[in-house]
């Protein structure tokens, strides 16, 4: 038990930290969101160069082989400098690819570790339900193919991805994958504009006919290949939540301390530090949650609850800290020429995506409730 | 990172709970858990105290120079946790006391304290708070005069001291005292360890809102009572010094995280949350339309994750401590967090029980023999004791976040 960065991991950290405060600056913030592709391609290709796309991909497909955990801090970092880059969607497809896919698709990695091949996944139906069970998208075996019919929503980064790992339900099979190209016909994406205004779209289905060897696994292992979807997502989501609340509470802290009134910085009123207080616990709750979850993953054992109860407590709790430091900047920090509504209105979104704190605390109450036999903290739940 | 107990500690822990199988017996278990003479105390629990000193259990992280195994924090919490969750007992071999006297005390003291602390034969209360200052330790005025030459160097205490958990069992009371009467604030302030038996000292009891009918098992600050104790011209050998003298703040400060901090001041917050979720599942009649309530699994929801911050701030705490390191705000962010949790959930546990919540001990109707209803008259005073989380806030913001202290 040792619950805290070890010497090396904090070490990535601090690296990333750096890269990416010289790296992503308000400005080129602001630059992406004026850019069609919602990303910055020069910061890609710095991000591809340190290797740190296949930060937590095996060896054999061109990866760092590193612990998942990893990949979790990198993207805390990315989140930290609300990085304007297509990370949290790559990552999670290619991490699922990783596991599940055919030495095809495996072989696909070395492009993405490249930077040469940017990944979305497609999980949620038009009803926006975080949901391994696929709903909304159905598919019809046609001889070599697969024909797919209906919508996805809330796909990031779907514009400038190659490939987009797409759940679906099959006919008679339950719930499947498949790597699909998003240039195939019969495709069509329409951009969202979110308060992130980043690159999130619906897909719509019609007929778009993937080819049997796009199906990622086995049918049998539809749900699982759709669990560790969700799990790797919702994980990561929290993630990059964590790293660019705890920034945001850094921009309240230091303008507490330098803005005066009635006669000295306003954070030396209690009322301020006792805010500040709760808004460092909040992060840190949300962080010691996720890099449990994502240890857990690691490892093999079963996270998903612990994945559940880190994005549901990361949904409530960072907007929280961030409506907070809007709240001790005063007028400032609403005004779009400050930098600090970049961060709430990401923070905004990230807490929605990938599931609902409603959702997440429905699967953790499940398991709570449904399971027999006594409960006890500390002592892993199974999902129901 | 690592977030589970190695395998050597998991089987340290089946041994434990089947050592508490063994011996936790009906009547054992009235005894420890009954809180009019003191939880943890009475005639059936000394000789379970002993075999678990035999055992070293009570003693794993301190050094083996004075009795301890020189083990691990981590294996220490683990160990106290189980102990804890079985009868809300707190091992730890002397808890109060014998670390601030592992880090300040002269060999001398360490030989006599730490080893007779570990067999319980030593039992400290805390000596801190006045009737005039709790949280702001800084005001105490009990007032210790240093006299007499050669052989004879001694104090003599007089004041009171008040919510002396414990003193009506303790053999000694770890004693915040200022010797400096022109001193103010925390300069001037010494600790004295002073034996209970000495002439002058009066124990007189303070009944809490726990008496009368006292709480079942499992209540969280179930005390019946805790004491105010007077000095009248108490006698107390120079050799009773712990530390140097006027240096009685840093001296207390050592140690103190560790008070703030641990697998009781965890689970006294979070035993709740698996209460309540083991009550909605036990088939009582009154519990099975609140299982299927959305509401009411919304709130259990967010209890339960709330309860694994506590857990993992737990952890954060023991790692530090395990790695050897210094707390900054962490301790004080725990000590926030889990209390107020506490008092959360203890609250919205009485929502949805409604009017059945409000049923004590011994009531008809009650649920559990009214542990929700007792945990109601109970839970804001883990926010209380201790520090307050007011003025843990106060360290997080200052030395955690580096705010600044307000101008005069």
């Amino acid at each position: 038990m040792d619950v805290l960065p070890d010497e090396q991991e904090t070490l990535i950290q601090e690296t990333a930290r750096e890269f990416f405060a010289a790296e992503s600056t308000p400005a080129l913030v602001r630059a992406a969101e004026k850019d069609p592709s919602r990303y910055s391609a020069a910061l890609w290709k710095k991000i591809a160069d340190l290797g740190w796309l296949g930060i937590s991909l095996p060896e054999d497909c061109g990866g760092q082989g590193l612990p998942l955990t990893y990949a979790g801090l990198l993207l805390e970092e990315a989140g930290r400098a609300i990085a304007p880059v297509p990370l949290h969607g790559t990552l999670v497809a290619a991490l699922v690819l990783a596991r599940h896919g055919s030495a095809a698709q495996r072989a696909l990695l070395r492009q993405v570790v490249q930077g040469e091949l940017i990944l979305s996944f497609a999980v949620q139906g038009l009803q926006g339900a975080w949901s391994p069970a696929a709903e909304g998208l159905t598919g019809r075996a046609e001889g070599e193919y697969v024909v797919l019919n209906g919508s996805r929503t809330f796909v990031d980064g779907f514009r400038e991805s190659g490939h987009c790992l797409v759940l679906y339900q099959a006919e008679g099979d339950g719930v499947a994958a498949a790597l699909v190209d998003t240039t195939s016909a019969g495709m069509r994406g329409t951009d969202y504009v979110t308060t992130a205004k980043d690159s999130q779209a619906r897909v719509d289905f019609d007929n778009v006919r993937v080819p049997k060897s796009a199906l990622v696994g086995e049918p049998a292992r539809g749900a699982a290949i759709a669990r560790d979807l969700c799990d790797y997502a919702a994980a990561l989501m929290t993630s990059q939540l964590a790293g660019a609340t705890r920034r945001d509470m850094e921009f309240a802290v230091e303008y507490a301390g330098q803005r005066e009134a009635f006669g000295q910085p306003i954070g030396a009123f209690q009322a301020i530090q006792h805010l500040c207080a709760d808004m460092l616990i909040a992060v840190d709750g949300a962080q010691l949650l996720v890099h449990e979850a994502l240890w857990r993953l690691d490892q093999g054992l079963p996270a998903s609850i612990e994945v559940s109860q880190a994005k549901a407590f990361a949904g409530d709790k960072c907007i929280f800290v961030a409506r907070s430091a809007q709240q001790i900047h005063g007028g400032i920090g609403f005004m779009m020429e400050f930098d600090l509504q970049l961060w709430y209105r990401r923070i905004v979104a990230w807490s929605l995506r990938c599931g609902s704190v409603r959702e997440h605390r429905q699967q953790v109450a499940a398991a709570l409730l449904e399971q027999p036999g006594k409960v006890r903290l500390g002592m892993p739940l199974v999902p129901a | 990172m690592d977030f589970t107990f190695s395998e050597e500690e998991e089987a340290l822990r089946d041994e434990v709970q089947a050592f508490i199988k063994d011996n936790f017996t009906e009547e054992v278990l009235a005894d420890l858990t009954t809180g009019k003479r003191g939880r943890g105390f009475g005639p059936k629990a000394a000789p379970i105290f002993r075999k678990i000193a035999e055992r070293g259990w009570n003693a794993i992280v301190w050094p083996k120079a004075y009795g301890g195994q020189g083990g691990s924090r981590i294996t220490q919490f683990l160990v106290e946790e189980e102990f804890y969750r079985a009868a809300q007992v707190v091992i730890g071999g002397g808890g109060t006391g014998t670390p601030a006297v592992l880090a300040s005390g002269t060999e001398a003291q360490k030989q006599h304290y730490v080893p007779a602390a570990i067999r319980r034969e030593i039992i400290f209360c805390q000596g801190y708070s006045e009737p005039h200052c709790g949280t702001d330790l800084a005001g105490v005025r009990c007032r210790a005069t240093r006299t007499g030459e050669g052989d004879d160097i001694h104090y003599v205490v007089n004041g009171q001291k008040i919510y002396t958990t414990n003193a009506q069992v303790a053999t000694h009371i770890f004693l915040l005292v200022r010797t400096d009467p022109e001193s103010r604030r925390h300069a001037g302030l010494s600790i004295l360890l002073v034996p209970m038996d000495t002439p002058g000292i009066t124990v007189r009891p303070l009944l809490t809102v726990q008496n009368e009918p006292g709480g079942p098992a499992g209540t969280t600050y179930g005390e019946e009572r805790t004491n105010e104790v007077f000095f009248d011209n108490v006698k107390v050998p120079a050799s009773c010094l712990l530390g140097e003298e006027g240096d009685g703040w840093a001296v207390s400060q050592r140690g103190l995280n560790l008070d703030r901090v641990g697998a009781w001041r965890y689970l006294i917050s979070v035993k709740r949350d698996e209460d309540i979720v083991n009550w909605l599942k036990s088939g009582d009649e009154r519990a099975a339309p609140l299982k299927d309530d959305a509401a009411v699994r919304d709130k259990v929801a967010e209890l339960w994750i709330e309860g694994q911050v506590c857990r993992l701030m737990t952890m954060r705490s023991m790692t530090i401590e395990q790695r050897g390191q210094a707390f900054n705000y962490e301790g004080a962010a725990e000590k926030v967090w889990a209390p107020e949790h506490g008092v959360r959930t203890t609250e919205a546990i009485g929502q949805m029980l409604g009017p059945h919540a409000q049923l004590l001990n011994g009531s008809p109707d009650n649920v559990q023999d009214g542990l929700y209803a007792h945990n109601l008259l109970s839970a804001f005073q883990s926010t209380v004791n201790h520090g307050s989380v007011q003025v843990m806030r106060d360290q997080i913001a200052r030395k955690g976040l580096g705010l600044p202290k307000p101008r005069k």
